[in-house]
């Protein structure tokens, strides 16, 4: 098969991942070649980001990591929070400097990225002050800097229009030769991605090629689904939403 | 059992106070507290010393409708002093507190020693530095800095413990500690920092006119001298400078004036003493230390403890004291609060409210307690109104505050109706935690208060210096400051967990 010759980037034998004595995957089995761009679907609190994390801290130095909630410092200005994707390449000194007068390079390489995702004029102001779509960008743009091979975001096009999703990500695969990305719409995992991962309460319950999958299939996933089309409870879903600087706050039940 | 709607019988009285509902239990808590302050009011001595206080209340009153504007020296003098020391006493407190603020998490001895020094109110270092350094301005300066070093390094990491972590969590791995801290955590918390610095420095303010009490020319020397004197237009014209002073604090204060005040106060502050460094090596190795405990003589140091005159009362006296002015504020401010709230009064009552509670808030207790003490003689009388009135303002300011935030939900009750099941059961959980914050500050007060003539602590402190027996001083000094972490402790234990405060700058 394909996927053999292809380099293992990681693989799970049965492992039980979660936070300390806390286990939320359970015996979690698979496998992430070079080259997959992965889908990974279930619903909230299904332990998408216990394994995004995981994966994260597996693979090291290859990541670039986009985090849910994005986790971005809303005082600081767009250029510098893109620019803190690279904080380990330069010197302390460098790194204080830039607070107070940003460096030439960093700067006109911001500016092209920003370019890219339609940020361009905004690099001066502070996070604080854009909306959420903007925000999103932003933290796109942080991950997007750190010019790492493999990308990693959790619900990176959670809060952009259907269109825009669709740019950011092939701007994310322009970049990356491998992807690992936290999604809600069902649709753009068939027809974007080229394998799926999809989990319910804690288990790997597809691992799977997209263009073998159909979205009924998908459909499983979210048992909560079935009679409304998304959050059967957007009120308390958008009360319990943190804002871009609260907490992330702990997932759900294991 | 078939629960629902059969006749349940009305509880009986005292089956009803057992209840477990929160606000049965903070109303058994205040209603125990006044019981206790009620029991222990016999032991305080309340009497009226002076023969005529009304007569002298009202010549202070007509000293403070015609104050003399003219009969001031140098009052412009005074002033700059003041707020210089005020600004470079903050200012050396964060140089100081803030390194500390990012060990204090991490070391048990960094927290342990910023416990001390804010345990001791500014008047004692200041009375403390006054031995080695004299009437300068090292010792206004260091006054200011050492305790406000400690309570920076507690807010400060208070402070930045509590900033998210989700930007730090963002950062690719690697990234060198100090970029992580200004690039994924100072900015998060800075205005915080920034506008708990400020109010701070507003303390400096009131701690820095009070350091002419004792002796360093600042505002409150003059207004000090020319009450004692009994001066009292001389004085309404000082204390209406120093209200003037604190109002006008937004506009002098502003932040891009504060190099400019820097640099100005760096030019008033003075004189500069001589430090003599054997002088001071000696005060600290010996002088401070009594002789028997340097020679190791066990017995000796007994008889020493033995000879502190009145340790026992003093001791009594300064947690009476604080205990009789929390449950005071508790009174003043319940009392209090409604005039200044809009869900009550009509708009001159609010005014006329207000204008109250800012008078008593903005005056430092010390400085009600020694009006006070000039009407009713050295009794804890003048003491206990001080305190109870100064901190039952503040409290009864910030619940008014809280009231106005909430929207009743039965409109058009009557007042009493409105207070009793609309308004006071949502504040009082946060008024009880506002007071258990206060017990604190109540009870460095009270040691302070000694200095006026009221046998607290802070009385033989003063004495202690006085007649330069530095050994018992500094004993007393000790001992107040582990009453302080005493009692904050027990206050921390006691405050009611329905009304977490996140606001460091209501403290």
């Amino acid at each position: 098969m394909e996927g053999e010759q292809r380099r293992l980037l990681v693989r799970f034998d049965d492992e039980d991942l979660g936070h300390g004595a806390q286990v939320v995957l359970p015996r979690l089995a698979l496998a992430l070649h070079e080259g997959d761009r992965v889908a990974l679907l279930g619903q909230s609190g299904a332990g998408k980001s216990t394994l995004l994390g995981e994966l994260r801290r597996r693979l090291g130095g290859q990541v670039a990591w986009c985090p849910q909630h994005h986790g971005l410092v809303p005082q600081l200005a767009v250029y510098h929070n893109v620019f803190m994707g690279r904080l380990p390449e330069h010197s302390t000194l460098a790194n204080l400097w830039n607070l107070v007068r940003p460096l030439r390079g960093p700067w006109r390489e911001v500016a092209a990225l920003c370019d890219a995702l339609g940020l361009a004029g905004l690099m001066r102001r502070p996070v604080g002050e854009l909306s959420g779509g903007q925000r999103q960008r932003v933290a796109i743009a942080r991950a997007l800097y750190q010019a790492r091979p493999l990308f990693l975001g959790d619900e990176p096009v959670a809060s952009v229009d259907p269109h825009q999703a669709l740019r950011l990500l092939s701007l994310i695969d322009a970049r990356h030769t491998t992807s690992v990305v936290a999604l809600h719409q069902r649709e753009l995992a068939l027809t974007h991605f080229d394998r799926v991962w999809g989990l319910r309460d804690g288990r790997l319950v597809i691992d799977a090629r997209a263009n073998s999958l159909t979205l009924a299939e998908l459909d499983e996933l979210y048992p909560d689904a079935k009679a409304p089309e998304h959050d059967p409870l957007p009120d308390a879903a958008a009360a319990a939403m943190p804002s871009v600087d609260a907490l992330p706050c702990a997932r759900g039940k294991p | 059992m078939n629960g629902g709607l059969t006749k349940e019988p009305a509880p009986s009285a005292s089956a009803w106070w057992r209840g477990g509902s929160p606000g049965l239990r903070l109303a058994r808590h205040s209603l125990g507290l006044l019981a206790l302050a009620i029991l222990l009011v016999p032991f305080a001595d309340l009497a009226i010393h002076t023969r005529d206080p009304w007569g002298e209340l009202a010549r202070m009153a007509s000293g403070m409708a015609w104050p003399a504007w003219g009969a001031l020296e140098s009052p412009f003098a005074a002033l700059g002093l003041t707020v210089a020391v005020a600004l470079w006493g903050t200012l050396a407190g964060v140089v100081l507190g803030f390194p500390l603020a990012l060990l204090f998490a991490r070391s048990r001895l960094v927290r342990a020693g910023c416990a001390f020094v804010r345990a001791i109110h500014e008047l004692f270092w200041a009375l403390l530095f006054l031995q080695v350094f004299g009437l300068s301005a090292l010792t206004a300066l260091a006054a200011l800095a050492i305790p406000y070093a400690g309570i920076f390094a507690k807010v400060y990491a208070e402070i930045l413990e509590q900033t998210p972590s989700a930007p730090r969590d963002a950062l690719p791995s690697g990234s060198g500690r100090l970029a992580r801290f200004v690039y994924a955590e100072l900015p998060l918390a800075w205005s915080q920092l920034a506008a708990y610095t400020r109010y701070r420095f507003e303390c400096g303010l009131r701690a820095s006119v009070l350091l002419g009490f004792v002796g360093l020319p600042t505002l409150g020397f003059h207004l000090e001298t020319a009450f004692r004197e009994g001066r009292y237009p001389e004085a309404g014209a000082l204390l209406w400078l120093f209200y003037l002073l604190i109002a006008s604090l937004p506009w002098w204060g502003h932040k891009r004036l504060i190099p400019l005040l820097l640099v100005g106060g760096a030019w008033l502050l003075g004189p500069w003493p001589r430090v003599d460094g054997a002088l001071l090596w000696r005060f600290v190795s010996e002088d401070i230390w009594p002789a028997a405990l340097l020679t190791g003589d066990w017995a000796g140091l007994l008889e020493w403890l033995a000879r502190i005159p009145e340790l026992g009362p003093a001791i009594g006296n300064t947690l009476l004291l604080g205990l009789l002015g929390t449950v005071g504020a508790l009174a003043v401010a319940l009392v209090l609060w409604p005039l200044a709230s809009r869900h009550f009064g009509n708009r001159a009552s609010r005014l006329a409210g207000h204008g109250v509670l800012i008078f008593l808030r903005s005056t430092p207790e010390l400085m009600l307690a020694f009006i006070f003490l000039l009407l009713l003689g050295p009794s804890l009388l003048p003491a206990w109104l001080a305190l109870a009135l100064h901190n039952g303002a503040l409290i009864a300011f910030l619940v008014a505050r809280h009231a106005d935030a909430i929207t009743p939900g039965m409109p058009g009750l009557p007042a009493s109706s409105r207070l009793a099941y609309e308004l006071l059961p949502r504040v009082y959980p946060g008024l009880l935690a506002l007071l258990y914050y206060r017990a604190e500050v109540i009870l460095r007060e009270t040691a302070i208060l000694g200095m006026l003539g009221v046998a607290t602590l802070g009385f033989y402190i003063e004495e202690g210096f006085d007649y330069l027996m530095f050994d018992v001083a500094f004993f007393l000094l000790l001992i107040t400051a582990v009453l302080n972490i005493a009692v904050d402790a027990l206050s921390r234990r006691l405050r009611p967990r329905e009304a977490p405060l996140d606001d460091p700058c209501i403290r």
